[in-house]
């Protein structure tokens, strides 16, 4: 991993400020035909709690997997992972009262009304009937969808489809919610939505653990970013220690743009081929 | 929250779902009644009432009516809707909330013998005019409707492991078939003691003979409460089992 200026190194343990999301040498291994996959291996991650962690890699890097393991929908292979101090894999119902999930995927029911889909959901955050219509009330205000609260969701577009998904995981008011490349797919319209809310949550407490494709998207709203490449992480730190390292480590004029940053970190580089701008392995 | 709300909240999610899409509870009871019309049509000329002692004075089609009835409960809608919810990310949502894992067994599991026992009610109903009564009175009928949805829980459960196995519609949806060879090693359309030998070895080993034998007395028969309680002990042994496979899967499922 490049090395960043002090204060964007991972907290130590004696941080006084607290960690919503830790994990130690994660790795996850998959066995198939073809032999044992290493998707993860060997992630160190600290975030701390309020703040917007930016989790980026290119495709297939290990961002959804690790994702899936922190939120305890994929075993761990070895290494620890805590979530608001609580083991993910000792205790995964603990933490699945912590954490909010939107996965790529706007995993929602299609037969269901917005509506009804909000209700179920906070059902199983054990809140009454009656609360659960309260809370789903408020989450379609929250997400503007209060007009199509009692259409299917299989009428809905993509951007309400995300933002349905987004106010799903916000049920319980989570202390970390976890959203895994949650505007891919979108029209920039529906991406800026999507931004304001992810700030209004943030804005509220709720530590955003945000992974992410999109260079532009993590530099507007993350804290702190890390990016992983082929399973490890090969930076981590601000947007702005990480522009500035690249910009001191190539003695550069001014400050590179994120994208610079990394196609550096994962050793990719751009090529123009046929009039377009394609990213290459280096 | 405890497991009953939760199974119930998931089971009217369920419900809500299979009354939403008609389209695929059609063929749940058109298909068993084409069988009863055919069958009936067939061979009620072989088999004459008033000359066939295992018809107990009743017509053909009511000794062919449990074969309609495990056929419209062996359908396992719910597993294919599961291969949706998975391919679409919704599981994954439902994994992510602090809810017991046999919950999210059950809540299909128990919408499915919900769906079974209205969807059996309107079979036997349909069958009425062939000349079906049900022998056993108002407990046959309960007991009727409660044995052919305990097997369409069996049922789906064993096609929900196919579905969390392979998380393949195509796969989840061959796995079915394999009701049909059940269905036909059985003494479905004669009594087991006038099948040949091989057959009738056959059908002794076939779990589904038991049910269907146990639903058999209770439409030709009065309270036969051996052949019931075979029907209902093989339920319950395959349906500890299902259970028993579908939380193991879910709870290891990556």
């Amino acid at each position: 991993m490049s090395q960043i200026s002090d204060d964007s190194r991972p907290p130590s343990a004696e941080s006084t400020t607290a960690l919503a999301v830790e994990a130690t040498g994660l790795v996850k291994q998959y066995r198939g035909r073809g032999g044992t996959v290493d998707a993860v291996r060997g992630v160190d991650l600290h975030v701390l709690e309020g703040e917007v962690f930016g989790f980026l890699g290119p495709n297939g890097a290990g961002k959804s997997t690790t994702v899936r393991m922190l939120t305890t929908l994929m075993s761990i292979t070895s290494g620890t992972a805590k979530v608001t101090g609580i083991d993910v894999a000792a205790e995964p119902d603990a933490v699945r009262e912590q954490i909010g999930v939107a996965l790529q995927e706007a995993g929602l029911d299609p037969r269901q009304t917005g509506r009804e889909l909000l209700v179920l959901q906070a059902r199983l955050f054990g809140l009454s009937t009656s609360d659960a219509a309260k809370k789903a009330e408020e989450l379609l205000d929250l997400v503007e969808l209060v007009d199509a609260a009692d259409r299917r969701i299989n009428g809905y577009s993509g951007g309400m489809k995300r933002r349905l998904d987004l106010a799903s995981a916000l049920v319980h008011q989570p202390t970390v919610l976890f959203l895994d490349e949650p505007t891919t797919g979108l029209d920039p319209a529906s991406r800026l939505t999507v931004w304001d809310e992810v700030r209004r949550i943030n804005e509220r407490g709720t530590t955003v653990f945000l992974t992410t494709q999109y260079l532009e998207e993590a530099d507007q709203l993350c804290d702190r970013i890390a990016i992983i490449d082929e399973g490890v992480i090969v930076r981590e730190g601000t947007p702005r220690e990480l522009k500035s390292e690249l910009r001191e480590r190539q003695g550069l004029h001014s400050d590179p743009t994120l994208d610079e940053v990394f196609l550096d970190a994962t050793g990719r580089t751009r090529e123009r081929k046929a009039g377009e701008v394609q990213e290459v392995a280096g | 929250m405890s497991m009953v709300t939760e199974v119930n909240v998931l089971g009217t999610r369920a419900l809500r779902e299979a009354w939403r899409t008609p389209e695929a509870l059609a063929p749940t009871l058109f298909i068993p009644i084409f069988f009863l019309v055919v069958n009936f049509g067939q061979a009620g000329k072989i088999f004459p009432s008033s000359s066939t002692d295992f018809l107990h004075g009743q017509t053909y089609a009511a000794f062919t009516l449990p074969s309609s009835l495990l056929l419209g409960a062996s359908f396992g809608t719910a597993a294919l809707y599961l291969v949706e919810e998975i391919e679409g990310g919704y599981f994954d949502k439902l994994r992510a909330t602090p809810i017991s894992r046999s919950s999210l067994v059950f809540g299909r599991l128990v919408a499915e013998g919900v769906k079974t026992v209205l969807l059996t009610a309107v079979l036997i109903i349909l069958a009425l005019p062939f000349g079906v009564s049900v022998a056993s009175g108002l407990i046959g009928w309960i007991l009727l409707l409660v044995l052919t949805s305990l097997w369409a829980m069996v049922f789906v459960g064993f096609m929900q492991l196919i579905a969390l196995k392979t998380r393949s519609a195509a796969a989840t949806n061959s796995g079915g078939l394999i009701f049909f060879p059940l269905l036909f090693l059985t003494p479905n359309f004669v009594p087991r003691d006038l099948l040949t030998r091989p057959m009738e070895i056959a059908a002794t080993f076939n779990p589904v003979t038991y049910v269907m034998e146990a639903l058999r007395s209770l439409i030709l028969e009065d309270l036969e409460w051996v052949a019931i309680a075979r029907g209902f002990g093989v339920v319950a042994v395959c349906g500890v089992i299902m259970v028993f496979l579908n939380v193991r899967v879910i709870r290891n499922y990556d």
